[in-house]
């Protein structure tokens, strides 16, 4: 009796440990007032095109990184706690990713973000929110959706869209074999 | 029960198991001629060892049995080398387990690749915004003009703007 007592504390005792640190990460970001949850959509698209999920370690060892090259790009970069990119193939009936588009769109506008700029044109759409806290930014919402793709993107954090291109310069990356940009 | 009915007790009881020796199965017969208690006694230990041997044996539940195998594994002097025993040897294999789960919870300190890994993934990520920014910017170009074709940066403009009008306001 007392051995299966012994054998099921450790056993939830392992469990709980291994889940702990996937489980803290996730609530570590979700926690953030700039996070915002896209949900699945690879129940009707499959496997996600993007899926990137930076958090705030590595953002700040890349930082460290662009430091000696650029110290400013390396400023910008120490802003930013998370970034997060999901997305898509549309290889179906695009109703779903649009109907995600006005569900992540309501709960933007219910937590109190600002929409910036909004396209919507009959084959595309664009959204840009922002998260502001007084005059400091908190995080960034854009989202995309055309008939090919859905795509929703995440800053989480302090980032001013004018200083993109300064972040862009900083990466010597061909990037344009990963996406297409028109 | 008195000494004497203690010792035709054992009698009876040994000649209904066969252990009585012949002499003194012919003794206690003899006795039981001339004596009607210790005959009857005879009969009926007869009469209850035959209706014993009638009944049933049933089998005892399981939960009894384990409990009486144990009696003689708990009567047994403890093992020298307590630590062999099961629920040791699955501590001690469960160290190792607790260790690697106690390291994954530490901030790990990410390796170069990971590193690399996620600068592309951020350059990849950026250029997603951009290109978002730029086909914002077209539209807005295309409704209202240049002055606003910066879309992404337009929270930027309408905050410089702001700021601006306030600083006109004070100056006048």
């Amino acid at each position: 009796m007392k051995l299966a007592i012994f054998k099921t504390l450790l056993t939830g005792a392992l469990c709980a440990l291994v889940a702990m640190p996937v489980m803290a990460q996730e609530d570590e970001l979700k926690g953030l007032a700039g996070y915002i949850d896209f949900g699945d959509l690879s129940a009707t698209y499959g496997d996600p095109k993007i899926s990137i999920n930076i958090g705030g370690t590595l953002l700040q060892f890349v930082g460290a990184m662009a430091e000696e090259s650029d110290s400013e790009a390396s400023q910008i970069m120490s802003q930013l706690k998370g970034v997060r990119v999901f997305g898509y193939p549309i290889t179906n009936d695009p109703t779903v990713a649009k109907e995600k588009f006005g569900e992540v769109k309501s709960t933007l506008r219910t937590k109190g973000w600002e929409p910036v700029v909004q396209v919507n044109e009959d084959d595309e759409q664009v959204l840009i929110y922002m998260k502001m806290d007084g005059q400091s930014m908190e995080g960034m919402t854009v989202m995309t959706v055309d008939e090919e793709e859905v795509m929703f993107i995440n800053i989480i954090g302090k980032l001013d869209p004018k200083e993109l291109g300064r972040i862009m310069d900083n990466f010597d990356i061909d990037i344009d074999d990963a996406i297409e940009v028109d | 029960m008195n000494e004497y009915d203690e010792k035709w007790e054992e009698q009876i009881n040994a000649l209904l198991d066969g252990e009585l020796s012949a002499a003194d199965a012919d003794l206690l017969k003899a006795e039981a001629t001339d004596d009607r208690d210790l005959a009857r006694a005879i009969i009926e230990a007869y009469k209850l060892q035959k209706a014993m041997d009638e009944i049933r044996v049933e089998r005892a539940p399981d939960s009894l049995r384990k409990r009486l195998r144990a009696i003689p594994r708990q009567q047994r002097p403890a093992p020298m080398f307590r630590i062999l025993q099961p629920r040791w040897v699955m501590a001690l294999a469960a160290i190792p387990l607790v260790l690697v789960s106690v390291s994954l919870m530490q901030p790990a300190t990410p390796s170069a690749q990971e590193i690399a890994k996620a600068r592309q993934d951020l350059a990849i990520a950026f250029a997603y915004l951009d290109k978002a920014g730029q086909i914002t910017g077209r539209e807005i170009e295309s409704t209202v003009g240049n002055t606003m074709s910066d879309a992404i940066a337009g929270s930027v403009i309408r905050n410089i703007k702001s700021q601006n009008e306030t600083s006109k306001e004070k100056e006048a």
